[in-house]
């Protein structure tokens, strides 16, 4: 039996190399990685082609973004996704690029898609460089944000995770609450973030961006 | 007192004044078009108007540069790379016809010897003549659906309706792609049309392959494709040329912000720099860019609606990683690379004409690449030394543009429509409303969405313009 499967693919190896000369084993290990990462893919994310190909294009692969300016969607609650993607088609949250987007999902799709998010593995931001001052101070300044973002603010629930959110990111949401070109609906958001200075956003942003992801989520989630 | 807030502040202003304003009827402010944009499109338009002998117009743009999504790096001694829209292929006469009568020359995309496939830890080489090696026979069924799809208006497709309810996904779903090419179809559908195939119309991407005589060669490959050709100086240069003949008719950092009473006989446009008033408007930026504007009445609903909608979210990120020399082309590679899973979609050789230097330009995914330009760098050029030798990891210059974050003022780098976009929202594209009338390459009855298109709409706002003058003179 062994010998069979060994016999049957020395043949096709030595077909494939008459066809493509020495190239034949880079041929056959290119063919397999391709064939193992659809299997990947399908066993994660369901039949090809799939919705979530184009998310992971901006938010990174398997939604853990390395780009500081868009944001991770890995590992964050999949309430917290959903209720954004409502927000983005219905015009409570404004951006010219997922306001489209999410007016092309149904509910069926924002479910799915949040699950699925919700379900990869969020890292920690180690392609962000953090001011050491400036983390010490967005240390200090957020200390009350635990409350709703859980003790290692991983979030959960309506509330997200920051730890490991790209800088860039964090700050603009930062900023987009203090001026109200974003709204949380708790209202919660806007009153925080308004009460803090420009350099208090950059500090608070800093810090949690180098925030450590904790490895154990679901731990996190059941703590607060 | 408008006319005075709208050249105020501005140094060509007292220039400006004299070739803009040739009063009409006695409202000495009042200019006979203002045109928004300019790109390749709106300043088509302009260059019409002012070799027709019109000469009361103003091309407002929001940036400090002409161009739109063509923008050349400068990459020292008169040598550039693009990172914006960059080639043209047959049937795109339009802009062909506009770089002749520019005095811009053309030469080919650097395509001889083989291309490098990367999955995960495997490499291949193979010399695809040109081409992206496509299943022709897919091919061959997308061609035949092409043909009744016309390709300036899709939504007038005998069957538009029931292509339309379909993604290309859906579609390619039911072709049996074997798992090893489905890498392949996400690739092309990505870089020709803009979106993943799940995410893309299949009414809106055989409107595109219409554009290419409903030949799915000529737009998605190298040789004899859309991708064939290249402007000495980069593609910028076209926009660059008409600015210097239009020089006094330029209004630049000047975004619209907001249009009033353009259902009547004269509209104001509302910028950074004053108020601009005007008989006709050309708006040469897409419906998102558009979506962007307070209009004062509302629009129709049906535009409204089609603006709110128009996709925004294709994902433009491009790299350029600059060389000595295009020391691939030494080893028989033509320094193309294509990366199943990313984090780089498709690099290629884009140095120019003369090769005194070597440029690899990189489609990437935007949230897989760091945006420090440092650990960019570090990212991709260990990606080509695997593809094509250790001389990638000694780079001279990198440079990056992500259309969507740069600036405001692009979004998106083309329109992939979405599913049952067309046939809901489609009619709104072309209609004027009142005096505004709408232009940009996605306005294009042919190649719409890229550089020939603008060029082709540019023409056609100008009629548009010149008649309905005319017609109220
Ligand atoms: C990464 C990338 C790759 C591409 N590749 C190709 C290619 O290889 N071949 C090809 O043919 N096409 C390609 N394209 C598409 C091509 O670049 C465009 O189709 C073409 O340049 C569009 O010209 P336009 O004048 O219609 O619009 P634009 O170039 O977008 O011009 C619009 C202008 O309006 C300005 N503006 C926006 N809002 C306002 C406002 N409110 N007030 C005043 N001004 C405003 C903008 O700054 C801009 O200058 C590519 C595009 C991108 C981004
Ligand atoms: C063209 C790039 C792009 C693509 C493609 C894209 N997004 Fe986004 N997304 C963004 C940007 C930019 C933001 C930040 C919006 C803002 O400014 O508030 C964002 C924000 C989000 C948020 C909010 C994140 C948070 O922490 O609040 C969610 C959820 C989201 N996107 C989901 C998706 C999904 C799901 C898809 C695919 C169906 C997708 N995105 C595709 C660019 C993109
Ligand atoms: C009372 C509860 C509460 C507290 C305290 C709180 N937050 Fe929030 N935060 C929320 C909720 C709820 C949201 C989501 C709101 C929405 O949907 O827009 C949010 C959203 C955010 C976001 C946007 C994240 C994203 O992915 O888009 C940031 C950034 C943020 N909070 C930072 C902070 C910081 C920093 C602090 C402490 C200074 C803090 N929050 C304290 C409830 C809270």
């Amino acid at each position: 039996m062994t010998r069979r499967i060994v016999i049957g693919v020395v043949v096709v190896v030595s077909v494939v190399a008459i066809v493509l000369g020495p190239q034949a084993f880079d041929y056959l290990r290119f063919e397999r990685n391709l064939a193992d990462a659809a299997k990947a893919s399908e066993a994660d994310g369901g039949a090809w082609p799939q919705r979530a190909d184009e998310c992971t294009l901006c938010h990174g692969h398997q939604g853990d973004s390395v780009n500081q300016v868009y944001a991770d969607l890995a590992g964050q609650p999949a309430e917290y996704l959903a209720a954004q993607l409502h927000a983005f088609a219905d015009g409570h949250r404004a951006s010219p690029f997922m306001a489209p987007l999410a007016m092309t999902l149904n509910d069926g799709d924002v479910d799915r898609l949040s699950a699925h998010f919700a379900r990869q593995t969020a890292t920690n931001n180690d392609t962000f460089a953090p001011d050491a001052a400036l983390s010490a101070q967005g240390k200090h300044l957020s200390g009350s944000c635990a409350a709703c973002h859980g003790d290692r603010f991983m979030g959960r629930d309506r509330n997200p995770r920051l730890a490991g959110q790209g800088y860039d990111y964090l700050l603009a949401q930062m900023n987009a609450y203090a001026d109200n070109t974003r709204s949380d609906p708790t209202g919660a958001m806007n009153a925080l973030a308004a009460a803090l200075s420009d350099v208090d956003r950059r500090a608070v942003a800093t810090y949690l961006a180098s925030y450590p992801v904790a490895e154990n989520v679901e731990g996190d989630h059941e703590s607060n | 007192m408008a006319g005075a807030s709208m050249i105020g502040g501005l140094g060509l202003a007292a220039r400006a004044q004299s070739a803009v304003t040739k009063p009409r009827d006695g409202a000495a402010d009042v200019l006979d078009v203002a045109i928004v944009g300019a790109g390749l499109a709106g300043l088509t338009t302009a260059r019409d108007l002012n070799r027709a002998g019109c000469q009361s117009f103003v091309v407002l743009e929001a940036r400090d540069r002409v161009g739109g999504r063509t923008f050349n790096h400068d990459l020292g001694d008169g040598r550039v790379s693009e990172a914006g829209g960059q080639w043209i292929g047959p049937g795109q006469t339009a802009v062909v016809d506009l770089a002749r009568e520019l005095e811009v020359d053309t030469f080919p995309t650097y395509y001889a010897g083989k291309t490098v496939f990367l999955a995960g830890d495997a490499r291949l080489a193979v010399d695809l003549h040109g081409t992206f090696g496509t299943d022709e026979k897919i091919a061959a069924k997308l061609n035949a659906l092409a043909r009744d799809v016309p390709s300036g208006a899709p939504w007038l497709a005998p069957n538009a309706a029931e292509l339309d309810a379909l993604s290309v996904g859906d579609w390619l779903a039911q072709q049996a792609i074997a798992p090893a090419d489905r890498v392949g179809w996400d690739a092309t559908v990505l870089l020709s049309g803009g979106a993943t195939p799940a995410q893309m119309g299949l009414l809106h991407f055989l409107s595109m392959v219409n554009s290419a005589h409903s030949d799915y060669a000529q737009l998605d490959s190298i040789k004899d494709s859309a991708q064939e050709t290249r402007f000495v100086g980069g593609s910028q240069i076209l926009s660059i040329k008409m600015a210097k003949e239009l020089d006094a008719h330029l209004r630049m950092t000047c975004p619209v912000r907001a249009i009033t009473d353009w259902d009547g006989e004269v509209v104001s446009l509302h910028t950074d720099r004053g108020v601009v008033r005007a008989r006709r408007v050309v708006m040469a930026i897409h419906p998102a860019l558009c979506n962007r504007i307070d209009f004062s009445p509302n629009l129709p609903n049906e535009r409204a609606m089609l603006q709110r909608h128009w996709p925004a979210y294709t994902p433009g990120r491009k790299t350029a990683m600059v060389y000595a020399r295009p020391f691939w082309r030494d080893k028989g590679l033509n320094g193309h690379v294509l990366q199943a899973g990313g984090p780089v979609l498709w690099a290629y050789d884009n140095s120019p004409p003369d090769a005194a230097i070597g440029v690899i330009n990189s489609f990437i995914q935007n949230g897989a690449v760091p945006s420090d330009p440092e650990l960019a760098t570090r990212m991709l050029t260990a990606i080509y030394a695997r593809a094509l030798g250790d001389d990638a990891l000694t780079p001279q210059q990198y440079h990056d543009v992500d259309w969507g974050t740069c600036d405001t003022w692009t979004l998106t780098c083309v329109a992939a429509i979405p599913p049952r976009f067309w046939t809901t929202y489609g009619k709104a594209l072309h209609p004027p409303c009142g005096r505004l009338i709408w232009s940009g390459t996605e306005t294009a009855d042919i190649w719409a969405g890229y550089m020939d298109g603008a060029v082709r709409a540019g023409h056609r706002s100008a009629l548009q313009v010149l008649n309905s003058l005319g017609a109220h003179a």
